[in-house]
Order: structure tokens, then C-alpha cells, then sequence
């Protein structure tokens, strides 16, 4: 089962705009670096909701983090 | 002339999907989208498959839908959401083509003549811009794929949800030809009783019939339709940054009390008034067709217009219409539900005018520029900060922003 959680996100804007997440902050202040995008694309998330979806690995995790409108959401598998 | 390729796409059962899409909890419960009950405005806007099991149905009140569904989930609109969705949506159909034109929030027309080099077949493209908009936004829509518009969307309409339907020269007499004729567009209620005394009950009833005899009963319209039965039809899809040109401006309400006497309903029509004459007045526009739509608790809707010499968008003119219109059509004997006031045959209020020798010129610009100010104060610091002191009689009634929360809905075909 996996949960929708907006999160924090430490995100770098380059000159042409775009967006590349670098480090996730959970809400205990614990700091996630995401060590690598696997792939960036639009796409409708199962847990609700769509935006471009950035499929990252964090700590040997693959893990789906979607930018929706304005801020960032991941599918977790914490509630 | 080359054979045009044009599709149409329908988002299925749009507001419910897109709160589906949200909350994907929802697929698994009978859910509808409807107004707020205790407001009154409740009625049901969009529903899921699950509560289409239990018969409940678009347009009926919220509370006929919880006789049917008890454990009905009714969520209220997020006009905002289906606003940006469904651009998005759109977003996705103009990478294929430059024409595309909406048809409400839910519905579009693509021209993809130009573009079948590019993107392969009509039926091709369709299934690329279903495919890409059910993984990319998550909703289903369903595309009818025909060479006009009439046909594109009856193509649309035969198959729900995803539905892929090609209408094509070869085979319309049998896929069109064969559906009732309600499905056409522009056939409503009433024209569908007259087609029945013909005898006419589907599409291919009517291509086949005496357009002459069309024309005679049915008027213009009677001809129209006989065209698109036939796939005549060759009216073009508009250009992306093509504006609509607008044609009316209207508001209206369902009130949360009835309307029981004739100043309860003043009460109403100017709010209503106020925001009509100050969304012409934004577009520069005036009209001079004046027309009111009054529904009692009966649920019995009619309407009356009144044609004015000279064209206006002042408030204050079109109170002293709206209520002489009420005055002379209606006794309040049944109390009114929910009314609306539209201004019509608009034009630009640059455009020249012959004055009156009777009318006070120099008034009515002072009123025009009161009305401009108040306004701007609005614009500034809310509906709320400036308001006639006959709003205050009743402020149950009055108490609304119909501009602030004016939502746009299909126009109309022509």
C-alpha cells in the first residue's frame, strides 16, 4: 500500500528552467539526497493526482516522486 | 477538396473523473459531484460508474440522489481542479494540431487534416491522445473520429468510457444513420416532439425525409439539421488563439429561499443586474435584448425578453426592465426558484448612437462613470465593499457574488 505525502524538496532551477530535486526533506528533518534520476515524464500517479513524475533512487530505493502544480509529493510507503 | 480528418474527444463523465483521479479512493464508492444541499443549488453535476448503477442520474436534485443511494459520497465542485486539468488535457491535443476548439470544459474538436503525414491516421492519432491522456493526466476520454464535427461527436458518444468510434464516408449510413435522432446536436426536447408527428426517429429518418417540409415547420433549424444528418456539415474547427466572440452575457441563481414576492425578486435581480451591466462594461460591450428566465418551485421554467431602441449596460436600466418584465409576466402565485437575467444582440459601446431628445444625456454619463467606479472599488477591495442599500432588505437573497463566481459553460454551436 503506498501513501501520497507532500514533502519538502531541495530543488535546483538551471538557467533553462528546469527542475532537478536534489536532496528530500522528511518531516522530522531527516535529509534524504536523491542519488540519482532514472527517468523524468508526465504521468497520473496511484495514489492520486499527476504532474512529472521523477523516478528516483534514494538509499538503493527506487522511489516515484511527482512535481504537482507547485510542490512536490512522493508515493510513500509510510502513512 | 481534400477530405478533412477531424476528431472529437470527450473527457468521460469529466468532474467526477478528475476528482477520481485525485482521490482514487473514490472509484470504489458511488460518488457524485453536486451543488451544496443546504444552499440549495444541490444538484448532481457528475457521477462515478458505482453511482451510476444505482440509476442516479445528471441534472436531479441531491436529495432525489440520496433517496436512491443512501451511502452516496457527494463531493462539492472544484471548479479550479477541473479548470486546470482539463487544460492540461488540452495542452496534449494541441501538440497535434493548431486547430483545436473547445466545446465546454469537457469536450474538443481537432482538425488533424494537416497533420496525418506527420502522425499517421485519424484513428492513429486518436488512440496516441487517448493513450497519452489516460498515463499522463489519468483520465479516460472517449474520441469519435469522422470528417466533420457533427459526426466527430456522435462518434464520441456511442462508446463510454474510451471509446474509439471512426464515422467515416463509407460507413455513416450504417453507424450514424441508425441512432436516435435525439443524439444529433441541436435536435433537443422540443424539436424531437415535432420530428415524431413526421414519423422521424433516427438520424437516417431524417436525411432521408423532404428537406422542404423540414423548412416549413421547423424553420431554418429544420434545414440545419438535415444538413448535419446528411454529413454536410462544413463548418471548420477554430484556430487555437481564436477568441469566441461573445454573443450574450447572463447570470443567474438558484436562491437559497424562495422568492415570494416581487421585492424579494428585486432584491436578487440587482446583484444579478449589477453583474451583467459590469461584465459588459469590462468588454466594452452593450446590448440592447434583455431577457430574464424565471423557474418556480414547480420546477416550470419560462422565459421573457424585452428589445430595447438603444443598447445599455447600465444596472440601473436593466432593473427598470427586468422588473417591468416581471410586473407584466408573472403574479408570484407559485414562488420562483431560481431566475436569471441575460443581455443580448450586444454590440461595441464605442460604436455611435443616435441620442434621444427626450433623455437626459448628461445623466446617463454620470451614471455610466458611478457605475465604472463602484466597480473599480469592487475590483479593489471585494463585491462586498460598496452594495445598494436594498441588499440589506434581505441579505439571505442578495447576499452572492455572482461575478466573482461566474463559471463558464459550453456556447453554442453556431
Amino acid at each position: 500500500m503506498l501513501y501520497k505525502r507532500y514533502v519538502d524538496v531541495i530543488t535546483l532551477i538551471d538557467k533553462q528552467g528546469r527542475l532537478t530535486p536534489l536532496i528530500l526533506r522528511w518531516e522530522n528533518g531527516v535529509q534524504y539526497p536523491i542519488d540519482r534520476i532514472l527517468e523524468i515524464r508526465k504521468a497520473v500517479s496511484e495514489v492520486g493526482g499527476c504532474g512529472i513524475l521523477y523516478r528516483c533512487r534514494i538509499q538503493d530505493q527506487e522511489r516515484k516522486l511527482f512535481y504537482e502544480k507547485n510542490r512536490w509529493f512522493i508515493e510513500s510507503t509510510k502513512p | 477538396m481534400k477530405e478533412r480528418v477531424i476528431l472529437h474527444c470527450d473527457i468521460n463523465h469529466c468532474y467526477a473523473q478528475i476528482e477520481e483521479m485525485m482521490v482514487p479512493e473514490l472509484r470504489h464508492v458511488p460518488m457524485a459531484v453536486g451543488g451544496k444541499s443546504e444552499m440549495r443549488h444541490g444538484i448532481i453535476l457528475a457521477k462515478n460508474d458505482p453511482a451510476k448503477k444505482y440509476r442516479i442520474q445528471t441534472g436531479e436534485s441531491v436529495h432525489e440522489a440520496y433517496q436512491k443511494c443512501q451511502d452516496l459520497v457527494i463531493i462539492p465542485p472544484h471548479y479550479e481542479e477541473y479548470l486546470y486539468y482539463t487544460e492540461k488535457v488540452k495542452d496534449i491535443y494541441r501538440e497535434y494540431s493548431e486547430w483545436v476548439e473547445s466545446f465546454g470544459l469537457d469536450e474538443a474538436w481537432i482538425d488533424v487534416s494537416d497533420c496525418l503525414s506527420l502522425f499517421g491516421s485519424g484513428l492513429n492519432i486518436a488512440r496516441t491522445i487517448q493513450k497519452r491522456v489516460w498515463e499522463e493526466i489519468g483520465l479516460s476520454i472517449s474520441v469519435g473520429i469522422s470528417f466533420n464535427k457533427i459526426f466527430a461527436k456522435l462518434g464520441s458518444d456511442m462508446i463510454k468510457p474510451m471509446g474509439l468510434v471512426e464515422i467515416s464516408r463509407d460507413n455513416f449510413k450504417e453507424k450514424a444513420w441508425q441512432l436516435p435522432v435525439g443524439d444529433l446536436l441541436y435536435v433537443g426536447r422540443a424539436t424531437l416532439k415535432k420530428l415524431e408527428i413526421f414519423g422521424i426517429h433516427t438520424i437516417g429518418d431524417l436525411a432521408r425525409f423532404d428537406v422542404e417540409i423540414l423548412k416549413r415547420h421547423l424553420g431554418k433549424m429544420g434545414e440545419i439539421i438535415y444538413w448535419f444528418a446528411n454529413g454536410y456539415d462544413q463548418s471548420e474547427v477554430a484556430r487555437i488563439d481564436a477568441c469566441q466572440e461573445v454573443k450574450s452575457i447572463g447570470n443567474g441563481i438558484t436562491t437559497p429561499k424562495d422568492i415570494k414576492n416581487l421585492r424579494d425578486a428585486q432584491s436578487v435581480f440587482y446583484v444579478l443586474c449589477e453583474s451583467v451591466a459590469s461584465r459588459a462594461k469590462e468588454k466594452g460591450m452593450a446590448g440592447r435584448c434583455v431577457s430574464i428566465q424565471l423557474r418556480n418551485t414547480d420546477l416550470k421554467s419560462f422565459s421573457r425578453q424585452k428589445t430595447l431602441v438603444r443598447a445599455t449596460n447600465l444596472s440601473d436600466e436593466l432593473m427598470e426592465i427586468v422588473t417591468e418584465l416581471i410586473k407584466n409576466n408573472y403574479d408570484f402565485s407559485i414562488p420562483l426558484r431560481s431566475v436569471s437575467v441575460s443581455l443580448s444582440h450586444l454590440c461595441f459601446e464605442s460604436e455611435k448612437v443616435q441620442f434621444s431628445l427626450f433623455e437626459d444625456e448628461m445623466s446617463r454619463q454620470k451614471r455610466y462613470c458611478l457605475e465604472k467606479t463602484i466597480d473599480q472599488i469592487r475590483l479593489r477591495y471585494g463585491f462586498g465593499s460598496v452594495k445598494r442599500c436594498s441588499m440589506l432588505l434581505d441579505e439571505e437573497l442578495s447576499d452572492f457574488d455572482p461575478k466573482g463566481s461566474h463559471i463558464i459553460f459550453p456556447v453554442g454551436y453556431f
